[in-house]
């Protein structure tokens, strides 16, 4: 699965473009966070690997705005763990360990679209970081 | 564990006698956390016997600590009247060259993000630091400015020298507000949606020996690393409430950066995390009851920091079990809850000083001096009075969500305000709409008021200080604010001009 970031402009959002395309093409896209305000929409979504291609393409075709979204990391050399993100994060993606090491795991964060870890971390440990867009905008324009 | 040949009539043991077995190697010391289990398995009475030590740990935000630095003079000397160790200024309390570095002192370059004890832990580190100083000139020390790069080892002493850490315990945090707020317990969510909480419990070092039957002037402990030495109650200590606190002071020089650390709380500011670990030497059977107490035992309030005043309210009462545990409930709502202070680096301490104590490395002190436990905290005695929300807000003038915006229009015109609250038949916020907004509404052609209210209105309550008002109108940028109770019930409205009335006398 590949998780991508979908930019909704003011006038696309009043559209079911999500809708159209998983009918039209029978991928199973799920969507993980959809913020939606009067400037438009931003909805992170998971993708298939081997649909990724057709996917982008279809979304890039009714104006959607597809980038990857910046992935949070944590400097395992500065944090010392002492827990001031756990009970912030929404999906559990930090949790402590039995003897209380906090422990992230990247696969269930939300990323940059959440960031509720990152100014709440005394120890700046955690920082929102691009992903590498490269495969993103390489292969498919 | 080696069964111990012990005078099994005897009911005390000494200081002296469990030195001589640390000489030896024969001491029998514990973690908090060990000594918990073992009286829970054997009993207070077994546990008196076999145990001679046991240690406690905490690591922890604590924010006034900071370290004394005599640079040494320089030539020709300097009588420093300010100085600034990479951009964060020191105080200079003393004769020319001793600099006191708070931990919440702030980079003037990077300020929230780099303080005084991020100068700390980087001179532990080993790493060099700017030293930048001004003066006025004396003719015994003439030098006006300087400005020289420093490591730990070109200092000529590096103290760490806190008024006040180790508390007994904390207060859980919450926040009751609509908007996330950022204060020293943390970022907190709007309408209770997090917790948070500090201290180590059952491990904290005051908790272990509440009645300060070993702990006083004078007694050796862990510090940042090394070895340090309580030199009396910490300020506000407040030993009848379990909110007990010491001053400590040890060498910089021999201390560990893992026990150390500079922090930034957003829009707060700079501390340091102290590292702390007393021993509880096992005198009498006291003492190994005492240092059996566990975290369901050890209570402590939840308290709304989303009211900024000296009595914040408190909503509850928690236990560390259940802080620990991820989860406290207050009125039937499951909170999520996380600590501040790190509860691996305090087991960490414990284990470490635990190992220091069995090989020989550090031997425990009786103290010269008993600690206060029966001083009180007192609060400020103010002279001027503190005008709060009450003082100043006046009736709102309000409307109905039904209503035409004409009508509305009409009112604002009338009663000659700029701002109407929206309520619904009891009173209860809505929204509110400005005349800007009717304005907009009738260049547009729209007819329904409810088209244009604003839902998400900032508040405040009657007993919140001004001062919080005008920083509420500056960060939001608006002009007005409804004041409701706690139900949203509409009491009335303050505005911009009220305030700049007051604070502009």
């Amino acid at each position: 699965m590949v998780r991508i970031l979908l930019r909704f402009s003011e006038k696309l959002v009043e559209q079911p473009i999500t809708a159209q395309i998983i009918l039209e093409h029978k991928v199973p896209i799920n969507i993980i966070t959809a913020h939606v305000n009067s400037k438009g929409g931003e909805v992170l979504a998971e993708i298939p690997d081997a649909a990724l291609e057709k996917m982008v393409k279809a979304f890039r075709q009714k104006g959607v705005k597809i980038t990857l979204p910046k992935l949070i990391e944590v400097d395992s050399e500065k944090c010392f763990s002492c827990g001031a993100c756990v009970a912030l994060c929404p999906v559990d993606a930090i949790t402590f360990d039995e003897d209380f090491s906090v422990n992230f795991n990247k696969e269930k964060c939300l990323g940059s679209t959440c960031s509720a870890c990152v100014d709440a971390c005394p120890a700046r440990a955690v920082k929102s970081v691009k992903q590498n867009n490269s495969e993103l905008t390489g292969n498919m324009h | 564990m080696e069964v111990l040949k012990l005078d099994t009539k005897k009911n005390t043991r000494t200081l002296k006698e469990i030195n001589a077995k640390i000489r030896t190697g024969d001491a029998q010391v514990l973690t908090a956390e060990e000594m918990k289990k073992l009286v829970e398995s054997s009993g207070v009475e077994v546990a008196f016997k076999e145990v001679d030590v046991v240690t406690t740990g905490t690591f922890g935000a604590m924010c006034s600590s900071g370290a004394i630095i005599n640079v040494g003079h320089s030539d020709p000397p300097i009588k420093i009247q300010r100085a600034w160790v990479n951009d964060v200024e020191a105080c200079h309390p003393g004769a020319a060259v001793d600099l006191y570095i708070g931990a919440t002192a702030m980079s003037e370059t990077q300020p929230f993000e780099y303080g005084g004890g991020h100068v700390i832990e980087d001179l532990i580190r080993g790493k060099e630091v700017e030293l930048k100083a001004t003066a006025y000139g004396t003719d015994c020390y003439p030098r006006t400015r300087m400005k020289t790069n420093l490591t730990k080892d070109n200092l000529n002493q590096f103290y760490l020298l806190n008024f006040r850490n180790c508390y007994q315990r904390y207060a859980c945090a919450v926040n009751s507000r609509d908007e996330t707020i950022y204060t020293y317990m943390g970022k907190l969510l709007p309408r209770l949606r997090n917790a948070t909480f500090s201290g180590a419990g059952e491990l904290n070092p005051l908790m272990n020996d509440p009645d300060y039957e070993t702990i006083g002037i004078g007694t050796r402990i862990f510090l940042g690393g090394a070895q340090g030495y309580v030199i009396g109650e910490g300020t506000q200590h407040d030993p009848q409430n379990l909110n007990g606190t010491l001053m400590v002071r040890g060498n910089c020089k021999e201390m560990m950066p893992d026990f150390l650390q500079g922090a930034a709380f957003t829009q707060y500011g700079t501390t340091l995390y102290v590292g702390i670990g007393v021993p509880i030497p096992i005198l009498n059977e006291g003492l190994a009851k005492k240092t059996a107490i566990r975290d369901e035992e050890i209570f402590t309030h939840v308290v709304d920091y989303g009211v900024p005043r000296r009595d914040r309210p408190k909503l509850g009462k928690v236990s560390y079990k259940e802080l620990k545990s991820g989860v406290i409930t207050i009125d039937d709502k499951r909170i999520r809850v996380s600590s501040l202070s790190s509860l691996k680096t305090a087991k960490k301490i414990a284990g470490t000083l635990k190992s220091w104590i069995e090989n020989g490395s550090f031997y425990l002190t009786s103290p010269v001096e008993r600690l206060p436990i029966d001083s009180i905290f007192k609060p400020m005695k103010q002279t001027e009075e503190t005008t709060f929300v009450a003082n100043v807000m006046h009736a709102a003038v309000t409307c109905k969500e039904n209503e035409e915006i004409r009508d509305v229009a009409e009112r604002i015109v009338t009663r000659s305000v700029n701002h109407i609250v929206v309520v619904d038949d009891r009173r209860r916020l809505r929204g509110i709409v400005t005349s800007w907004d009717i304005t907009r509404a009738m260049a547009e052609g729209r007819k329904a008021l409810s088209d244009i209210v604003t839902r998400r209105v900032v508040t405040v309550k009657p007993d919140e200080p001004l001062e919080t008002t005008s920083r509420k109108m500056a960060q939001h940028n608006i002009s007005a604010l409804p004041v409701i109770d706690s139900k949203q019930k509409v009491l009335g409205i303050v505005t911009s001009e009220d305030v700049s009335k007051l604070l502009g006398r």
